[in-house]
């Protein structure tokens, strides 16, 4: 409506100079009416349209498309539709982005559809932009994942490959550490030669050592980390462990602190582990601290936690190395030398054992030179007391020999392990696969089998279910060994009528404990 | 699975016989608003989206499963399963139709009737096929769809204009209705158009009535005849109407060909 007192140009003249494309159609799109404006930006004369096209003919074959599939229906639906963007084909064949709004309208004749025709060739340059951009997106981020995924199955590759080292280092540790116990046990006249036996013994012990830990962290790798959780007096662990280490501390040169509460502090957790955990934390401490320093241990407590803390007096840790001192494979940039040795996993595996208790590790440093505090926070079992004693098979007391079958195709292990029991007291023999041991089964009726799992000739599950079979050996008691321990490895001994489980390499003590 | 939430199935009406509506590409299950209140009297009636449109459950959009139109025929036997005691009559729009078919080709026990509304078997141009289309059409639709779920994936519902005069479509206005997931749209514009089920034709038993209009770019009546020569037994019914949605824009000789063709058959 006019409202001022200038004069405007006549209605009809606006309607055909109107800076967008107007148009009225028959609701089957037939051109009704045109504005000058519409005719110009599509280089059709009105002549042309009027009665002789639809709208949907000057769309291109997609926006034919589309007015078919969403454009007509909305308009039927919703009697509206609005900010759709299609092209319409110029009269001499090139394509017009234009904005549309259409409306459909009733009269007294029937009903027609009013358009509005917006150019928008600037907007659509930049939305075809904005369209290649976000598709330049899509396939960068597809990109990504597909490096992403390589490379989560090159490091599963990796963790798989770790872990088959370990298997494969242990086995050749079971006869060096026999051999080296062997050594041990002689009266050398010679004081070097009882020294190197020392070195071995030692120098053997250490790399087992390695290698469970090696094996440790590709279970955590893995997600198979394992650990039987007990009801246990921390304090009772950590001193253990302390006994433990203290040859280690002392032998470096340091003085060995240990400040431990006199009333007990009970957790729920695995004892073997806890004892790992604080070996670590002593065994670094020990390594990062130049002879003749101070390593304290102790034990301190608040309402949930037991917190462990080894404090030394070593090179210390500057505060940017802080944060990444518990990662794997990390060992300080700066000051420190490949000569120190480690595989660089003891910490993260103590943060790994740590976190499946339900607990979190701490690292303090003042900076370098100014020694390094850990701390180990386990959260309290909510019972402080221990539980009733467990009605325990009393250990067998050793009396008299046994005899003893060792059947494995590693002849090392197997013949180090026969001459230790023998010195022992006990009669070993020794097979190297599934077929002699059945022989030796019947001829020295042993008391106790011990069988590797894997046998050149028949695995060891096969091997323990004959000799149940086989005269001499029904009541033999049957100890698998394996080198793989998991949960899995176990329930299949057990099935196969394995009474014992142990893992190699074999702890000799430990066998000697079962016998 | 839940088909009833994963495809908003909405059952209504009452009657001895159940009609099952299947939209088609572009839009959901609105369209059906004449068809339905027209037949709901006399019919069950079952409503739903296919999924990835309307109000569908877009999560569980399988690009693998949806790859082809038997993905959806599935989707379509375990609703028909589910909602109904004896066979069905099906009245599917466009691509539906061709989805209702397949969907009989599997289990032609649980269909008594398909009426297929401006199906077409295959878009493409094909030797002496005319299916209407070329590839390079199928690519420029795919661009136009680029071009318009920019502004649209997010917030088409407020920017469409209001109908003062039918406030009851103003709560349409917050639907879907015509809009999903852009990449789901992309996705089911090339299985649309590019699938081509003429080889399925032969095996269709349940009796089949066309609903072809004279003047529809998508389904030329060569299409409409080319269905009708193929698939033994059907009723082509021949509708004045001008464009692909004649259930929308003719909406009495839709129903009247329909009713016919139902009460030929008894139901």
């Amino acid at each position: 409506m006019d409202t001022s007192q200038r004069a405007l140009v006549p209605i009809g003249d606006a309607f055909e100079r109107a800076p967008c494309g107007l148009l009225t159609t028959a609701t089957d799109g037939t051109i009704l009416r045109v504005n000058a404006t519409f005719c110009r930006w599509t280089g059709f004369d009105a002549i042309e349209l009027l009665d002789e096209r639809r709208i949907q003919d000057l769309l291109t074959m997609g926006g034919r498309v589309f007015h078919q599939t969403h454009w007509a229906p909305l308009l039927q639906m919703q009697r509206s539709v609005a900010e759709v963007k299609l092209e319409i084909r110029h009269r001499d064949g090139y394509k017009v982005p234009m904005l549309i709004n259409a409306i459909r309208q009733s009269a007294d004749s029937g009903e027609y559809d009013d358009f509005a025709c917006m150019l928008v060739l600037d907007r659509h340059k930049y939305e075809q932009e904005l369209l290649r951009v976000r598709n330049q997106a899509r396939l960068a981020l597809e990109e990504k994942s597909v490096a992403e995924d390589a490379l989560r199955s090159a490091d599963r590759r990796k963790d798989e490959f770790v872990a088959t080292i370990a298997h494969e280092l242990r086995n050749p540790l079971a006869p060096i550490q026999a051999a080296a116990r062997l050594f041990s046990l002689q009266n050398f006249i010679d004081p070097r030669l009882s020294w190197s036996s020392r070195v071995l013994e030692r120098q053997a012990k250490q790399l087992a050592r390695l290698v469970d830990d090696l094996l440790d962290i590709s279970r955590v790798a893995e997600g198979k980390l394992e650990i039987k959780v007990e009801h246990v007096d921390l304090v009772l662990i950590v001193r253990q462990a302390a006994e433990g280490s203290r040859g280690m501390v002392e032998t470096a040169g340091h003085l060995f602190v240990v400040d431990l509460p006199t009333e007990a502090l009970f957790v729920d957790a695995d004892p073997g582990r806890i004892l790992q955990i604080v070996e670590n934390l002593l065994t670094n401490a020990a390594k990062y601290t130049p002879a003749g320093g101070t390593i304290q241990l102790s034990i301190d407590k608040d309402r949930q936690n037991a917190i462990i803390a080894v404090r030394d007096s070593g090179i210390g840790i500057a505060s940017e190395d802080l944060p990444s001192i518990f990662g794997i494979f990390s060992q300080l940039s700066s000051g420190l030398t490949r000569s120190q040795g480690g595989l660089g996993i003891g910490l993260s595996l103590v943060r790994a054992l740590t976190e499946r208790h339900g607990g979190k590790v701490g690292i303090a440093s003042e900076g370098p030179g100014k020694g390094s505090e850990f701390t180990v926070q386990l959260p309290l079992s909510p019972v402080q007391r221990a539980n009733p004693e467990p009605t325990t098979i009393s250990n067998c007391v050793f009396n008299g020999s046994s005899r003893v079958l060792i059947v494995d195709d590693n002849e090392d292990a197997a013949l180090s392990l026969a001459m230790l029991l023998d010195i022992d007291g006990h009669e070993a023999r020794t097979a190297t696969n599934g077929a002699m041991a059945l022989e030796l089964v019947s001829s020295f009726r042993p008391d106790v089998i011990v069988i590797d799992i894997g046998l050149p000739d028949m695995s060891g599950h096969e091997l323990a279910r004959l000799v149940k079979q086989t005269p001499g050996g029904t009541d033999s008691l049957l100890v698998a060994l394996t080198g793989r321990s998991q949960e899995q490895d176990r329930q299949a001994a057990a099935e196969a009528g394995f009474q014992h489980f142990i893992t190699k390499p074999v702890d000799y003590d430990t066998f000697l404990g079962m016998l | 699975m839940s088909f009833l939430q994963r495809n908003n199935v909405h059952i209504s009406g009452a009657g001895q016989q159940t009609i099952v509506f299947a939209h088609g590409f572009g839009c959901d299950q609105n369209m059906w608003r004449l068809f339905v209140a027209a037949l709901s009297g006399r019919y069950r009636t079952v409503l739903f989206d296919l999924v990835g449109s309307g109000n569908s459950d877009l999560s569980l959009y399988d690009y693998d499963k949806y790859g082809s139109l038997h993905g959806y025929a599935d989707d379509v036997l375990e609703i028909v399963a589910g909602c109904a005691k004896k066979p069905v009559i099906y009245i599917g729009h466009s691509v539906s139709a061709m989805i209702g078919m397949l969907a009989a080709i599997k289990a032609p026990e649980l269909f008594a009737a398909n009426i297929m509304i401006g199906p077409s078997p295959s878009f493409i141009n094909d030797g002496d096929y005319v299916g209407g289309f070329d590839q390079s059409d199928i690519e420029e639709l795919l661009s136009t769809l680029d071009n318009n779920y920019l502004g649209w994936s997010s917030n088409m519902a407020p920017a469409i204009m209001g109908a003062p005069d039918q406030p009851e479509l103003s709560t349409e206005l917050t639907n879907s209705f015509c809009r999903t997931d852009p990449d789901i749209a992309r996705h089911f514009a090339h299985v649309t158009f590019l699938a081509d089920h003429r080889p399925d034709l032969a095996q269709v038993s349940t009796p089949t009535l066309i609903v072809q209009s004279n003047d529809d770019l998508l389904a030329p009546v060569a299409v409409g005849q080319y269905l009708h020569d193929a698939i033994t037994g059907s009723t082509l019914a021949i509708v004045d109407n001008v464009g692909h949605c004649p259930h929308l824009s003719a909406p009495e000789l839709c129903l009247e060909a329909t009713e016919e063709f139902l009460r030929k058959l008894g139901l």
